[in-house]
């Protein structure tokens, strides 16, 4: 009897001593990853940053003005280039009225709005 | 057990059994305390209870749509330990190759002493630079990593944002006032400017340049309705990269802490002072023909009015007259004027949210002398951003606001008084768009834009007195006149022109106004007016608004 409880002493103390040291293996695993996450995120963050930072630097209006003007031929609207959403529609009403008349079926699709 | 005790083998006595029984015991409770000390006082547990030290990233500054005006990114200093540096002149004449701008004799005495340890020999320093230090293969030289401030934009708006130092503290400008916010991270700190209406200000000053010799330039533009700043700026642009290592001249902030005497975009002020003191009618007639002695002071025009026998304020604005101006004052008094002048905002005293701007330099003592010069603008020395504030009543029917730097605008620390009525206010407004279309600002009307506006042109003190030859130039406008929206003033220090010798505000101030509006117009979402409407500005605004 006492044999069978030493030996199954035995094996608890050893079952024991395994998952303590698989326990402690896997939660040094863990931080390990856990510290690489937080490095990872923190490049991340950092990448984000300077990206950030380079797109500032070529959005900037010192160096989009000229693109826009020598490349896209773009100016700057005069004012009276401006016309009210009132005028246009009126507008787009005077120019519908000149077209021919659609047919039925296809006057809902073939609106003003295309 | 019988059988053992039978044939005299007592290997499992009881009291040997017992024994290894107690041993296995305690060993077994050894093993199960140790488990449990590693489960409850691991390593592990003890890192998890303490605080974790994060690096706070100081936090970025943006404008009002979010484009990023300050950023922290990843950087390196270089430091050396001279205690293992053999040949100190080799390594800092080495460092000379990527670092031209060192002190050479200081730094090698610096490595020279070997019972030092730790020497900075650059802080903030590039990629670019970090790897041609690499490439040196240089002995006792390391990397420490260090974050560093960089501003995308550069110059742009450098005067307001400021800059921070090698270890990242705010020095100047918002970068100081806001430090400790930035400091503690967190979110943007977004500011009211809009970059895009910013970078036309500055042009609009640099371009300033091509037609005029200049010492300096200020500019401002304000949201009549709600105070915020959209843009401000000061000439010769400062760039936070350079962290003050600038000429004091480029580092003056001309808009705020610069203080000045602004000229004739006074008058509007006065004309209103005694309109509100119920001293002044628009109807009221003045005889500016000959020159006017007031206190000890002769006030004189240095140009004749069309009517000078019989001008109204609105001629006296429009056609800019000091004489009319001090003869208006002097209903009013010096008490009259002051009061009004403290009420506005210039004599001081208000505390703003942001950049304060300088103390007024007030006149030794209010009497005559001093209300008749004042009231055309000489005399009282301010700064561009509070006089500006000074022109939002035009634009809101009566009411002040103070500046406002940080968003969201609404409920910030911004205050609106009213410091005069909508009649007064309505009033001289129209005489400002008459300026423009009549008088001395014609060259400040931007087309669709009802620019209405007043010419500034002030001798500068010197002391040998006023010097007629060295003006500052200014122009004051509230723009679209038929429903106010933005202040913007122009200050030239100094202008002189190129070609010609016209060098009065209706000539440079005025002028530059017109193209800063132009192009700032819609980027503010300012709709622009058919020509056809452009008739008095108090007509038009009346009409709009008793519309339904």
């Amino acid at each position: 009897m006492n044999k069978i409880v030493v030996i199954a002493g035995l094996v608890v103390v050893a079952g024991l001593a395994v998952a303590v040291y698989r326990a402690k293996l896997g939660a040094e695993e863990t931080q390990g990853r856990i510290e690489e996450l937080k490095a990872e995120a923190a490049k991340v963050e950092q990448d984000i940053a300077i990206m950030r930072a380079e797109e500032a630097y070529l959005t900037r209006p010192e160096r989009i003005g000229p693109i826009a003007r020598e490349r896209l031929g773009l100016q700057q609207a005069a004012p009276d280039q401006y016309v009210a959403s009132e005028a246009l529609k009126q507008r787009l009403g005077e120019e519908q009225a000149r077209l021919p008349p659609l047919p039925e079926d296809t006057s809902v699709a073939a609106g003003p709005a295309r | 057990m019988n059988a053992l005790l039978r044939s005299g083998e007592d290997v499992w006595g009881p009291r040997r059994a017992r024994v290894v029984a107690v041993v296995l015991a305690l060993l077994f409770v050894v093993i199960v305390g140790r488990s449990a000390w590693v489960v409850f006082n691991s390593p592990l547990k003890d890192d998890a209870a303490l605080p974790v030290a994060e690096v706070v990233r100081r936090a970025d500054i943006v404008d009002r749509y979010g484009q990023l005006l300050a950023t922290t990114l990843p950087g390196w200093s270089l430091a050396a330990d001279p205690g293992v540096i053999w040949d100190p002149s080799e390594v800092t004449s080495s460092l000379q190759r990527v670092f031209p701008s060192m002190n050479v004799a200081q730094m090698a005495e610096l490595l020279s002493d070997r019972k030092r340890r730790f020497v900075w020999v650059r802080r903030g320093v590039s990629e670019r630079e970090r790897r041609a230090v690499m490439d040196l293969g240089l002995e006792g030289l390391r990397f420490i990593e260090e974050p560093q401030r960089v501003y995308p934009h550069g110059s742009l708006a450098g005067h307001l944002l400021g800059y921070t130092g090698v270890d990242g503290d705010g020095l100047e400008g918002l970068e100081r006032i806001y430090d400790d916010r930035l400091a503690a991270g967190g979110p943007p700190l977004r500011l009211t400017i809009d970059s895009s209406v910013q970078y036309v200000l500055e042009q609009g000053l640099e371009g300033a340049l091509a037609q005029f010799e200049l010492k300096g330039a200020a500019g401002v533009v304000v949201d009549a309705e709600s105070g915020a700043v959209r843009a401000i700026a000061s000439w010769p642009a400062s760039d936070p990269r350079k962290r003050g290592d600038e000429a004091a001249e480029v580092k003056t902030n001309r808009a705020i802490n610069v203080r000045m005497e602004l000229g004739s975009i006074f008058k509007p002020l006065t004309v209103a002072a005694a309109m509100e003191a119920g001293a002044l009618t628009s109807g009221d007639r003045f005889d500016t023909t000959t020159p006017v002695k007031i206190g000890g002071v002769v006030v004189r025009d240095p140009h004749p009015l069309p009517e000078a026998g019989s001008a109204t304020a609105s001629d006296v604005i429009a056609y800019s007259s000091n004489i009319g101006a001090a003869l208006i004052a002097q209903r009013i008094g010096p008490d009259g004027l002051r009061a009004f002048l403290e009420k506005v905002g210039l004599l001081g005293g208000g505390v703003s949210q942001g950049p304060q701007p300088a103390s007024p330099l007030l006149p030794p003592q209010w009497d005559q002398s001093a209300m008749a010069t004042i009231a055309y603008g000489h005399g009282l020395s301010v700064s561009p951003l509070a006089f500006a504030m000074t022109y939002t009543p035009f634009a809101t029917g009566g009411e002040i606001v103070s500046p406002v730097f940080l968003e969201p605008v609404a409920g910030s620390a911004s205050q609106r008084r009213r410091v005069m009525s909508k009649q007064t206010a309505d009033t001289v407004l129209a005489m400002l768009r008459r300026t423009v279309l009549e008088g001395s600002g014609r060259l400040a009307d931007a087309p669709g834009y009802e620019v209405a506006g007043k010419t500034g042109t002030a001798e500068k003190l010197t002391p040998k007195g006023y010097d007629p030859d060295r003006n500052i130039t200014s122009f004051a406008a509230v723009f679209p006149a038929s429903r106010p929206q933005f202040v913007v003033l122009i200050v030239l220090d100094e202008a002189q022109p190129r070609t010609g010798s016209q060098r009065t505000a209706a000539f440079t101030a005025a002028t530059i106004a017109k193209a800063v509006i132009a192009r700032a117009a819609p980027l503010l979402d300012v709709q622009p007016v058919p020509s056809s409407a452009g008739v008095e500005a108090a007509g038009l605004r009346g009409s709009e608004r008793t519309t339904p």
